[in-house]
């Protein structure tokens, strides 16, 4: 787990880093403090002492310095010590008096108080008398400096701990992330094996984790039911060309064994319808999966839908009275502008119609109508033959979903499926309703598409409704 | 009657296979196997009439198209193509073909438009076209009025069109997509004989009660407007 360690490692550096900066702070902040302070003190001591001898000579600083000796802390240094180093007065030990450092001022040095058996860093202030005597006053600054000293060995085992702890939260971090992470890698890992069912497993929590799981999930879902969708329909194709290619192949071998030619010639203009029906099919199918990755917006244009309606009537008109029935269609009294596609919603209509005109000419009449209306114009066709019962519409509509098992040449079960799908180029609705009795059919448009709006902002201005 | 074609088509079995047949019926047929070759011999404009496969290796068949109407070369083309679907054939047409054919079609289909094409190239170079006659049947296409054997015919709009249509193409077969698509403006393919509804309403109208049918039907490929 060569990325786990490397986050480790960098959680446990960037704690180091954070520590260091952090106990270097406090460690010069005491440490200055510590210093200071006893810095005060001696010169302040200093002073008093260089005050006494000044007003009260050497008498007094004689007793001044027994007072000190007497009275003050332990950690007090004082000694009059003679120009040769000899100790005259004062808490020094004999052996350590030489060795003060006869210079004035401020300075520190190794001091031995008599009755100590080892010498202590002092801060001390040496001050030269007149008479040649030289007078130091001090403290030991044991308690500063050994601050310090615990400061510093506490600081640094600080700095390991925080070193080591960092490092394992570190550990524990990545090995988190690293799980959350190998979760979704090994879903996406089954899934490249596959296995399209596998999904990324939630906390629960919401985190981005979370997140990323439920966007994945939902990817997954959607790709599935597309692959679904694809099987779906290459299944159906398959099985729906496997009749009519059954029929092509019969018919094709039947004109062969002719020998009669008026015979032959008769057979093979069944093949050659055979064949026409099979293209049909594949071309319904190309224009559905067309129509459904909504290629073909660069050709829509304003049209008044009420035209296409009359047109179409007037096309069917003859057929439908053919079969025995009579086509109806009231045209709206002012022109119906849509922005679509005119070919492809003339072919949608025309599916709904011959689709009438197939399972509802029995029943007599079969109606169009043109409804405007200010966003969304409804185009429907209705008839009063046997309908679909509701549990049965979602099936109808579907690629392929003929209801009735006969395999006849006519139709392929692709109208209502391609109808819809140009439906859905417009963004709009392919409703199929009760008739009572019979099948209604109703294309939902919006005027312009949504989506195609923007685009058209300053492009195609929207014809205004003119009355017929 | 034999005229110039230009075959622009990579495909060589599909190419010599039109040729054969083209040139059968008296066409002299000149060949291209890819665009870049296709567009340098349409070029020089001496054609009656291109056919011109959509898919071409180098430069694709719509780009010739655009490059020959660039150059003001106006000669009529016949696009084929394997792109079946209704948006593919509205593209092919608004790039400036005269006829758009989805591949796979029979040679009758095809050869029934080129002639229509040649045809029109005819009418086109003789405009003065104020009457047509087929026979007994005269068409007045100003007034819109027929006549067969000096009586009026009473046609709906539509019948009219048809009829109109039939006879700019007196003699030649014309194919149900051809009248979906010319007489109706429709480029899909009906699951229904409704043009055949149309064309048998429009044959009641004018050859019932005559004692010499006009219009034919040609098995396997459609209709004929002949005296």
């Amino acid at each position: 787990m060569p990325t786990t360690l490397r986050i480790a490692l960098l959680a446990g550096l960037l704690a180091l880093i954070s520590n260091l900066a952090v106990i270097g702070f406090i460690y010069f902040r005491t440490n200055d403090q510590a210093v200071a302070t006893v810095h005060q003190q001696v010169v302040e001591q200093g002073k008093v002492l260089a005050d006494v001898y000044r007003s009260g000579g050497a008498i007094a600083l004689d007793d001044a310095i027994e007072d000190t000796i007497t009275y003050a802390d332990p950690q007090t240094m004082i000694a009059l010590v003679s120009a040769t180093g000899q100790q005259i007065k004062g808490n020094v030990d004999p052996s350590s008096s030489t060795a003060l450092p006869r210079l004035e001022g401020y300075q520190h040095a190794l001091v031995r108080l008599s009755g100590q058996t080892t010498p202590h860093e002092s801060a001390l202030i040496a001050h030269r008398l007149p008479t040649g005597q030289w007078l130091f006053s001090g403290r030991l600054a044991g308690e500063g400096f050994a601050l310090r000293e615990t400061l510093e060995r506490s600081l640094l085992i600080a700095l390991v701990v925080a070193g080591l702890l960092g490092l394992c939260c570190g550990l524990i971090l990545a090995n988190y992330v690293g799980r959350r992470v190998g979760e979704i890698a090994s879903v996406a890992n089954r899934i490249s094996g596959r296995d399209l069912s596998q999904r990324v497993p939630l906390s629960g929590t919401g985190d981005a984790f979370d997140r990323l799981g439920i966007q994945i999930n939902a990817m997954l879902d959607r790709i599935t039911g597309l692959m679904g969708e694809l099987r779906l329909l290459t299944d159906s194709l398959a099985h729906d060309l496997r009749s009519p290619v059954s029929r092509l192949r019969s018919a094709a071998q039947a004109a062969a064994e002719t020998s009669d030619p008026v015979e032959q010639e008769e057979k093979l203009g069944s093949v050659v319808r055979q064949a026409d029906a099979l293209i049909r099919i594949l071309s319904a199918v190309l224009e559905i999966s067309r129509s459904e990755a909504l290629t073909g917006r660069n050709q829509f244009a304003w049209f008044d839908v009420g035209e296409l309606a009359a047109e179409l009537t007037e096309m069917y008109d003859p057929l439908v009275e053919e079969r025995g029935a009579v086509l109806e269609f009231a045209r709206p009294a002012r022109t119906v502008p849509l922005f679509g596609h005119r070919q492809l919603l003339a072919q949608a209509i025309s599916n709904l119609v011959e689709n009438a005109i197939r399972y509802g000419a029995g029943g007599g009449n079969i109606r169009i109508g043109v409804t405007p209306g200010e966003r969304e114009i409804q185009v429907e066709v209705s008839d009063n033959g046997p309908g679909i019962p509701a549990e049965r519409r979602e099936e109808a509509r579907r690629r392929f979903g003929r209801l009735d098992s006969s395999r006849s040449e006519e139709g392929a079960g692709l109208g209502l499926a391609l109808a819809e799908s140009i439906a859905h180029l417009h963004q709009g609705k392919l409703l199929l309703d009760d008739n009572a009795p019979g099948l209604r059919t109703v294309l939902r448009l919006p005027v312009v598409p949504g989506d195609t709006a923007d685009r058209l902002v300053g492009r195609v201005a929207r014809p205004v409704p003119i009355p017929r | 009657m034999g005229r110039k074609i230009l075959l622009i088509e990579d495909d060589r079995e599909t190419a010599s296979y039109l040729a054969k047949g083209l040139t059968q019926e008296g066409h002299c047929i000149d060949e291209a196997h890819n665009g870049q070759d296709g567009l340098f011999r349409a070029t020089d404009g001496s054609f009656d009439l291109i056919i011109l496969d959509r898919m071409l290796p180098g430069l694709d068949g719509l780009s010739v198209l655009r490059a020959l109407r660039a150059a003001h070369i106006e000669t009529p083309v016949l696009v084929l193509s394997a792109l079946a679907s209704v948006g593919d054939r509205i593209e092919g047409l608004e790039c400036g073909s005269d006829d758009y054919l989805v591949k796979p079609f029979s040679f009758a289909e095809l050869l029934a438009r080129v002639n229509a094409l040649l045809r029109r190239r005819e009418a086109r170079i003789d405009p003065a076209q104020h009457r047509l006659t087929v026979g007994d049947l005269e068409i007045e296409p100003l007034s819109r009025t027929v006549k067969r054997g000096g009586k009026k015919l009473d046609l709906k709009p539509r019948e009219y069109l048809l009829l109109e249509y039939f006879a700019r193409n007196e003699g030649r077969v014309v194919t149900r997509t051809m009248l979906l698509e010319q007489v109706w403006d429709y480029h899909f393919d009906p699951g229904t004989n409704v043009i055949d509804v149309h064309v048998s309403r429009l044959r009641r109208k004018l050859d019932e009660g005559y004692e010499k049918p006009l219009l034919h039907t040609v098995r396997g490929a459609g209709y004929m407007l002949a005296a």
